[in-house]
């Protein structure tokens, strides 16, 4: 992937720009914001990560510019100001995610992952991976045409898991897309629910669909 | 009183303005005067004009009826007995020749004169007096004059321009008097409210400006610089406090995190061994980060920020979701959890802070209590709005730490050893503010209950 990178703290530009290289992405680095949109709107990318102050010209602003002049790629705002308004705000200049300093870098990239390949805005109403099914009209779920009951929590984590099959999903993205809490919850409810959704879907089959990556997340991927 | 006070007060707003209102005063008196000076002149003027002409045009009668001798005659007897007053007069027969009057011949005028003239009569000796007269000649061609002391006129025009020199120097003198002694009590006052506010920016910040009791516009003033002071104080104490914890409390998570990293350094040997520390010492750092993010958020939902991101939402269907997302983990962990909730209660607010604030009491409830404690999360409509409750039957809260737990940093002694931060109850009181939702702690016998309720 084509990324670039609007940092001006140099140690975390390096970070990040090295991290992305080592997973063998390109990262174009532009230290101010006026630099920022010059290359935004000058080149092509895949994602942008914006924080949002920035000097000569601040993250919302570059945002805001790029999307008048028509870049359609993906916007990752990054900060540290971690207030709901604030999120809010960046959602609104054209961010479509939002990632509070200080962050794990597994975070960072499971949520490029997620926004460069964001599924079709043409609302699908069957996702399915393997043998698994998931109808969104009736709301059923059937694994090898067995139907599976599911509470609706459980749905609603799998809906979100199927609808990036095949990318690492952090405990983080789970607690903000599935429960809309953006804070940390200090039992392990994740865990917990996901535990439950396996134990449902995957127990009596041969071949596993739910997988944890230790230190990352999970991932709904079909059998090899 | 030094000279360095006495210009003080001289310059003193409240010295300067009753002498402002003395000049004014002086200059309408200024106007009074000229005026009354002016008014009174002229009436008095007219007065004796008019005795004059009439007194002129009566003898003119007599001269007609009787005569110049007819005349003469009259007038001899007016002078010796005095019958108008102290009136002159002067008869001059048309070749001048003074026939009669106590005046010196002089040359014929008609109507009005003023004049001083040179009088030969034993009354007039001490000084010559101005004189008003009036003149008439006669159809056979003599003169008559009739004229009047006019001093009474000057010694009144005199009394006037005493009168108003005397009153505006006596008002001068109290507006400066008046205005010192006013400008010196104001100036102390003020004095008081300086000297305060000095001893507050030297540290003393208990220092209170004192109030008068007048319930005037300086006391007012007082009053709310008081109440700001305070107000200050009560900020910067929490301020204080929340600094010192801070340092306190997360001197011992550094602390252990330094320990990690200097025993990976004496004793780890194999690449394993660092991976581990290393992975021990991101945990550490982790858990930091997420306490200084805690206080933050803290901090910001205190100052109110988030207020501009509220919107009416269903209560009711949050802590269902609440109720489910929590009941399998109450449940691995031995918990049984009773969700009772009212339907269609809505709340202004902030539902992602609600959220925080339920989950935060539900995994209070949850790690303090030992397992097979039952918990309860009840949601319920009273009049106005809600009561929102969350209880265990576990150990529960001693009384006299109730109040305490709200505290950034605080923990039950028997809590030190779990894991957390101490800052979960102060978000709730935070949130709970933010929303103006009071909050109680009870005895759920045993227990604890933590009831949120619609402030009435």
């Amino acid at each position: 992937m084509k990324i670039l990178l609007v940092e001006d703290d140099k140690q975390t530009a390096d970070y990040i720009a090295k991290g992305l290289r080592e997973h063998g992405h390109v990262v174009d680095h532009a230290d101010n914001g006026r630099d920022g949109l010059y290359l935004a709107t000058g080149e092509k990318y895949d994602v942008l990560i914006v924080d949002r102050m920035l000097p000569a010209m601040d993250g919302l602003s570059l945002v805001k510019a790029a999307r008048a002049s028509g870049m359609k790629a993906p916007v990752l705002f990054l900060t540290t100001m971690g207030g709901v308004d604030d999120r809010v705000a960046g959602l609104e200049a054209g961010g479509d995610d939002y990632l509070t300093k200080p962050f794990a870098f597994a975070e960072l990239r499971a949520r490029i992952g997620a926004l460069a390949r964001r599924p079709p805005i043409v609302a699908a109403t069957a996702l399915g991976v393997g043998d698994l099914e998931m109808d969104l009209l009736a709301r059923t779920v059937t694994r090898a045409g067995k139907r599976i009951e599911l509470l609706a929590q459980e749905f609603k984590i799998l809906e979100y898991l199927l609808r990036h099959a095949g990318e690492v999903v952090t405990r983080t993205m789970l607690l903000e897309k599935v429960w809309d809490f953006h804070f940390d919850p200090k039992t392990n409810i994740v865990e917990t629910h996901i535990s439950r959704l396996r134990s449902k879907i995957d127990k009596g089959f041969d071949k596993p669909l739910l997988h944890t990556i230790r230190g990352a997340g999970y991932v709904v991927r079909a059998p090899d | 009183m030094s000279s360095g006070r006495l210009i003080s007060i001289l310059r003193s707003a409240s010295f300067r303005l009753p002498l402002l209102y003395a000049v004014l005063f002086i200059l309408s008196a200024g106007v009074l005067f000229v005026t009354v000076y002016w008014t009174a002149t002229a009436a008095m003027q007219s007065d004796m004009s008019a005795v004059l002409r009439s007194e002129a045009y009566q003898l003119a009668e007599v001269h007609r009826r009787s005569g110049l001798t007819g005349l003469a005659d009259q007038i001899t007897r007016r002078i010796n007995f005095r019958t108008r007053g102290p009136i002159f007069y002067l008869l001059q027969a048309p070749n001048r020749r003074v026939v009669v009057g106590n005046l010196p011949g002089m040359p014929p005028v008609e109507g009005s004169i003023d004049f001083v003239p040179q009088l030969e009569a034993p009354e007039a000796d001490a000084a010559h007096p101005k004189l008003m007269g009036f003149g008439l000649t006669l159809p056979d061609g003599s003169f008559l004059l009739v004229a009047q002391d006019s001093t009474r006129l000057t010694d009144m025009q005199h009394a006037i321009v005493r009168a108003f020199f005397w009153s505006s120097g006596l008002a001068l003198l109290l507006a400066i008097v008046g205005g010192a002694v006013l400008g010196a009590n104001f100036l102390r006052r003020i004095d008081t409210i300086t000297r305060t506010s000095r001893a507050i920016m030297e540290g003393d910040l208990s220092a209170r400006i004192p109030v008068r009791g007048t319930h005037d516009e300086i006391d007012q003033l007082v009053a709310s610089l008081n109440a700001m002071l305070a107000r200050i104080q009560q900020l910067m104490d929490g301020l204080r406090q929340v600094s010192s914890d801070i340092a306190h409390d997360l001197r011992t998570p550094l602390g252990r995190l330094r320990q990690k990293l200097e025993d990976a350094r004496e004793h780890a040997s194999t690449t394993s061994d660092y991976q581990a520390a290393t992975e021990a010492a991101i945990e550490e750092a982790d858990s930091l980060l997420e306490t200084f993010s805690a206080l933050l958020r803290i901090a910001q939902v205190e100052a109110g920020a988030q207020k501009s991101g509220f919107a009416e939402f269903d209560l009711s269907e949050l802590l269902t979701d609440l109720g489910e997302t929590y009941a399998p983990v109450a449940e691995d962990a031995e918990h049984p959890l009773d969700v009772q909730v009212a339907p269609d209660i809505k709340l202004t607010g902030d539902r992602q802070l609600i959220a925080q604030l339920v989950s935060n009491l539900l995994e209070n409830a949850l790690h303090h209590t030992p397992a097979g404690t039952r918990l309860s999360l009840a949601l319920r409509k009273t009049d106005p709005g809600f009561e929102l409750e969350v209880a265990d039957r576990g150990p529960g809260i001693p009384a006299a730490e109730r109040g305490k737990v709200f505290d950034r940093f605080y923990r039950l002694d028997r809590s030190r050893s779990t894991a957390g931060s101490g800052l979960g109850l102060a978000m709730v009181k935070a949130i709970a503010g933010l929303h103006a939702l009071t909050i109680r702690l009870e005895d759920a016998g045993p227990g604890l209950r933590v009831v949120l309720q619609t402030a009435k």
